[in-house]
């Protein structure tokens, strides 16, 4: 971290603050894993259970960054934040447009047949039947 | 000459060059798994029914190597402070368990985990029939019917995550996973022959990665056609042995204690205490026979890709941190330790990064 601090800040203040966010990590693991085997999926459904292992990682990333990495002291420093700010956008704005696109297989108002294992879904251009000729 | 700002700050970023350096870099590296990510995501959400095979990674291996890098990363920092408090042994100490940590990473995930999948093999089967008909004897009914239910609650924990598609996919498309543990060969007149696994590439078991290649449904596709075991050495037979832990488990339902052990060359019942149980399946029955690898399936390509990259940066670190611990960095340390102390720092927000990256990984990939 690029502000100073002196020995004693080191050994009685940062040293502890290592510890805790050792044990925020190990506790975070522990929490998913055992609302993994708890099978939270099947109780909470995919979304809330996915939301909750990405929450929990999220914190255990934010501590890490924060502490860590010395966000918490380095945050000031535009190179580092703006950085940051960007490589944050970037990675929303490639999440949004991969999830878009997910969403362009949605039918409106009907059931994303998209996968229906073993059976054709015919496109809207096969239901339509050819019309004789009428001379 | 002198480079500037290799201790001290820049007036303009308030930051010496190297911090400013890396930062940059973790961004590139954002950029790059970020990518992985998404496609991660996409991949995922448009997986066909079934086919999102998660349920095969072992979830404690994953915890397990989960806690190695945390302790790696509070070691690395600790590493660090033992720099600021001027304590060089404290800093080796500190620097040699994030090696040692690190190693036992890579061994657990090079050494253990990816060698175990590249011997577990998938077989799915050329009709509902056949399929019907091994799984019977896997779990030793005379009819599939009366072990349906195990049949469904094993394929939905492995490859149907949210019990959603059981209805939608085929019992001939449900794989029957596990070692292949022995095969079959017919002279002409018809008499069969049992053979070990391995004896016929001359290799050991644990050497058998990407060694059984079929796949009908890929046939004539590639030009040149796909090498296919089955027909190289003329097998009309494999044993497979069913998972442990997985198929085994169902005692209700199966009774699987007593069953021929193919391993053994002269058909005897028991060998290493009985456990390894197999059956035999004639190959006109099956469609597919594929490891763990990366053509198993999107989920394996994208789970080798995502944690194969993961850690050639483990690795990397490694490298670089052996580096510190040689004699040339202990007198860069003395003649100039601020520098020194710098260059520790950016190692470590490089190593915070691989565990970031890893803290993601480890739900996605094994529990979600």
């Amino acid at each position: 971290m690029a502000e100073e601090h002196n020995a004693e800040w080191y050994e009685k203040k940062f040293k502890p603050m290592i510890y805790l966010v050792g044990g925020v990590l190990i506790a975070g693991t522990i929490i998913s894993f055992a609302a993994d085997l708890m099978g939270i999926a099947d109780k909470w459904g995919f979304s809330n259970a996915i939301l909750f292992g990405l929450g929990v990682a999220t914190v255990k990333a934010s501590t890490v960054i924060y502490i860590f990495m010395h966000l918490k002291w380095d945050l000031k420093f535009k190179t580092i934040s703006l950085t940051l700010l960007s490589t944050v956008l970037f990675f929303i704005g490639m999440m949004a447009l991969t999830v878009g696109s997910e969403n362009d297989y949605m039918k409106p108002g009907g059931e994303d047949s998209t996968w229906v294992h073993g059976k054709h879904v015919p496109t809207a251009d096969e239901n339509k039947t050819e019309e004789a000729p009428s001379n | 000459m002198e480079i500037p700002h290799n201790s001290t700050a820049r007036p303009d970023t308030g930051l010496y060059n190297g911090k400013a350096g890396i930062w940059l870099f973790l961004a590139s590296e954002v950029m790059l798994f970020g990518a992985l990510f998404s496609a991660y995501l996409l991949l995922r959400v448009g997986a066909e029914p079934g086919n999102w095979s998660m349920g095969l990674m072992n979830k404690w291996v994953g915890a397990f190597n989960t806690l190695i890098l945390i302790a790696s990363s509070a070691t690395v920092v600790l590493a660090w402070v033992s720099l600021k408090l001027k304590d060089w042994a404290g800093f080796k100490k500190w620097k040699i368990a994030t090696v040692i940590f690190a190693c036992m990473f890579l061994v657990v995930k090079w050494g253990y985990e990816w060698p175990a999948k590249f011997t577990h093999y998938d077989i799915t089967f050329e009709n509902d029939a056949a399929a019907k008909k091994v799984f019977a004897e896997v779990f030793d009914k005379k009819d599939y019917t009366d072990c349906e239910a195990a049949h469904k609650e094993i394929w939905e924990e492995r490859y149907d995550a949210y019990n959603k598609h059981w209805k939608n996919v085929a019992t001939k498309d449900k794989p029957l996973d596990g070692h292949i543990v022995g095969y079959w060969t017919a002279d002409k007149d018809g008499t069969r022959h049992h053979h070990k696994v391995g004896a016929a590439f001359d290799v050991s078991f644990w050497s058998h990665a990407f060694a059984w290649r079929h796949d009908k449904r890929n046939k004539g596709r590639t030009a040149g056609g796909k090498r296919d075991t089955f027909d190289e050495k003329k097998i009309i037979a494999v044993d497979i042995e069913p998972a442990h832990g997985v198929w085994d488990k169902h005692k209700k339902h199966a009774a699987v204690i007593d069953r021929r052990y193919a391993e053994a060359d002269d058909g005897k019942a028991t060998d290493g205490g009985g456990t390894h149980n197999a059956v035999t399946i004639e190959t006109s029955l099956i469609s597919r026979v594929s490891s763990y690898e990366p053509a198993h399936s999107t989920f394996f390509a994208v789970y080798y890709t995502l944690t194969g990259l993961h850690a050639l940066h483990v690795f990397g670190g490694i490298l670089v941190m052996i580096y510190h611990l040689l004699p040339i960095s202990r007198r860069m340390y003395e003649s100039d330790p601020e520098r020194f102390t710098n260059r520790i720092e950016i190692v470590g927000l490089f190593w915070h990064f691989v565990d970031l990256v890893w803290i993601f990984l480890f739900p996605i990939l094994y529990l979600l």
